[in-house]
């Protein structure tokens, strides 16, 4: 292992024993991957893939069947690790009976960190996910919205300023403008000289924002690494729009076909060139191409127990 | 660590301090507590007698429901609400969270029993009657018992939905009350195997009579807090043994919990 890896996952397994029957779901198979300092990783899967299960086995939330994890080169769970990073759940719950200053307080304390400590803390997040108004801090938290109690998981996972910040979904139900916001924080957060790991199944986050990704289908890694490495540089086709008699007209060309052969053709026609596109692997023909790849369709067989049961 | 546990504790406490269900119990305890003014009336002069009966009863039931109801939901409701997948990951050991959230249920039982104590000693001075240590050591009593009920509900509730939990631990205490009563019934068994088998695994169960004395025989005399109540040497022997059964119920919930997958 080299000094700057963050979170390292070898062979990583879950399955769980679920009902009367202890029936077997195996949730996660053999992942492996690396997480490197000062990088944004994007954990990137469709629904059921694993990916929660599998920060959850980081977090000491659920035991590993087989295979081993680090945080800081430290096995997990760790209480050396914890103290230097910050987890943000997918779809956070909190004490509702508190307000946001309270929440904070709370998490600040579990840091042992002292009361003005925590007080100056708590205003800066606030602050910076946009909670910092006087009704929003003191409010309890079950009148927040989706995207306040979001925002305010953002700031508990920060408040013991971590090195390495995982985020479950960190993007999930917010609008447009809220997760250009959180995109920004992540980016912010780099910038800071921390490492952001985070899962979505939301293409454009990773594509915007990641250094690195790992695609995660049925609880296997599918593939691993820088996105430009990812995507393959071949063309897939040449994207063209002529315009005749008023009416525009586009023409997917095949890789192999001549392109300038065909605009003189459609220009001795008579016909005008409106646009030329050629178009290479993107993120999302990446994606369609691991699942259709992967073994989705196994249906419960990569289910969590919640979805599972549900 | 111990500010871990403290922070946990003072979390739990507050989030008792603001249920509202709780108040409600608590204002039926204190109403049945001052019903004592009015039976005192009723009875020949033995107003005094009244309401402590009736003082100590209230406390000892009102501590028990609060108890097995908070008890029980107390960690069930961090997993139902996945409020422990924030904690958990903060730099706290599991032992930690179940030892803050009994450190919590402890300190909300101590404070509505101190405040129930507080109606009953004020109503016995409204009567005139003497404030009697037998009273003091009769609550204390009670509370050791309400913290063992709290730890046999924490201990099936780290396992068991709330309504087994409860049911479970309602019957622990209901068991646990009449222990005198069915060891008796056990030493009248003619097979043997089966007497020492029963007699063996009642030992398993908490002795929750040592803790509600008044009004049956002990060590050939008759306890009542009214004449002759227990000791102080008493009370300790009985907290000693309270407070030794429910660290072995966390215990035995901490190792349940330890190994608990958060899903």
């Amino acid at each position: 292992m080299t000094h700057d890896v963050i979170v390292s996952a070898e062979k990583l397994e879950k399955v769980f024993a679920l009902g009367f029957l202890r029936k077997k779901v195996r949730a996660v198979r053999e992942v492996s991957f690396e997480v490197r300092r000062g990088e944004i990783f994007g954990f990137l899967g469709p629904n059921g893939a694993g990916k929660t299960t599998t920060l959850k086995m980081l977090m000491g939330l659920i035991f590993p069947t087989a295979g081993t994890a680090r945080i800081f080169g430290e096995p997990v769970p760790s209480i050396a690790a914890k103290r230097r990073l910050g987890f943000l759940p997918e779809n956070p719950y909190f004490y509702d009976y508190l307000s946001g200053e309270e929440l904070l307080d709370l998490m600040g304390r579990l840091f042992g960190l002292g009361r003005a400590e925590r007080k100056r803390r708590a205003g800066l997040l606030l602050e910076r996910v946009g909670l910092g108004r006087a009704g929003a801090r003191s409010m309890p938290l079950r009148k927040y919205s989706k995207g306040m109690l979001q925002r305010l998981g953002i700031a508990q996972a920060l408040i013991n300023d971590p090195e390495l910040v995982i985020l479950d979904e960190p993007m999930s139900g917010l609008d447009p403008i809220g997760r250009k916001e959180i995109r920004d924080l992540i980016r912010e957060l780099k910038d800071e000289g921390k490492t952001v790991l985070f899962s979505t199944h939301i293409l454009s986050d990773v594509e915007l924002i990641c250094d690195r990704v790992a695609i995660v289908v049925g609880g296997r890694l599918r593939d691993s690494g820088p996105l430009d490495q990812l995507l393959s540089p071949r063309l897939l086709h040449t994207e063209v729009v002529l315009e005749a008699g008023g009416q525009k007209e586009a023409v997917r060309l095949a890789p192999e076909l001549d392109v300038d052969e065909a605009l003189r053709q459609a220009l001795a026609a008579g016909k005008k060139v409106v646009a030329v596109t050629p178009r290479r692997e993107s993120l999302e023909d990446l994606f369609v191409r691991e699942v259709e790849s992967g073994d989705v369709g196994a249906g419960a067989e990569h289910q969590t127990p919640r979805e599972a049961a549900s | 660590m111990i500010g871990r546990i403290v922070a946990i504790s003072l979390n739990t406490f507050r989030e008792a301090i603001r249920n509202k269900v709780l108040y409600s119990l608590l204002f039926f305890a204190v109403l049945l507590i001052a019903s004592a003014l009015a039976l005192g009336q009723m009875s020949l002069h033995e107003e005094a007698r009244v309401t402590v009966d009736l003082g100590l009863g209230g406390i000892a039931l009102f501590g028990v429901l609060i108890a097995i109801f908070v008890g029980v939901n107390l960690v069930y409701k961090e997993l139902d609400k996945k409020t422990v997948f924030s904690l958990i990951p903060k730099p706290i050991h599991r032992f930690e969270f179940i030892l803050g959230k009994f450190g919590g249920m402890v300190l909300t039982l101590a404070v509505q029993i101190a405040i129930m104590s507080a109606v009953l000693f004020a109503i016995l001075r409204l009567q005139g009657s003497p404030i009697g240590g037998a009273v003091v050591r009769a609550i204390v009593l009670i509370f050791v018992e309400v913290v063992v009920v709290t730890a046999i509900a924490v201990l099936f509730s780290s396992f068991s939905s709330p309504f087994l939990s409860g049911a479970f631990t309602l019957g622990m205490f209901v068991v646990g009350r009449s222990l005198p009563e069915l060891r008796e019934l056990i030493t009248k068994l003619h097979e043997v195997a089966l007497r020492d088998v029963l007699w063996a695994s009642t030992r398993l169960l908490p002795d929750l009579h040592i803790f509600y004395v008044s009004g049956s025989m002990l060590n050939g005399q008759y306890a009542t807090v009214h004449r002759v109540y227990v000791d102080w040497s008493y009370v300790a022997t009985a907290s000693i043994y309270g407070l030794g059964y429910a660290a072995c119920a966390l215990v035995v919930a901490i190792l349940l919990f330890s190994r608990r997958d958060f899903v």
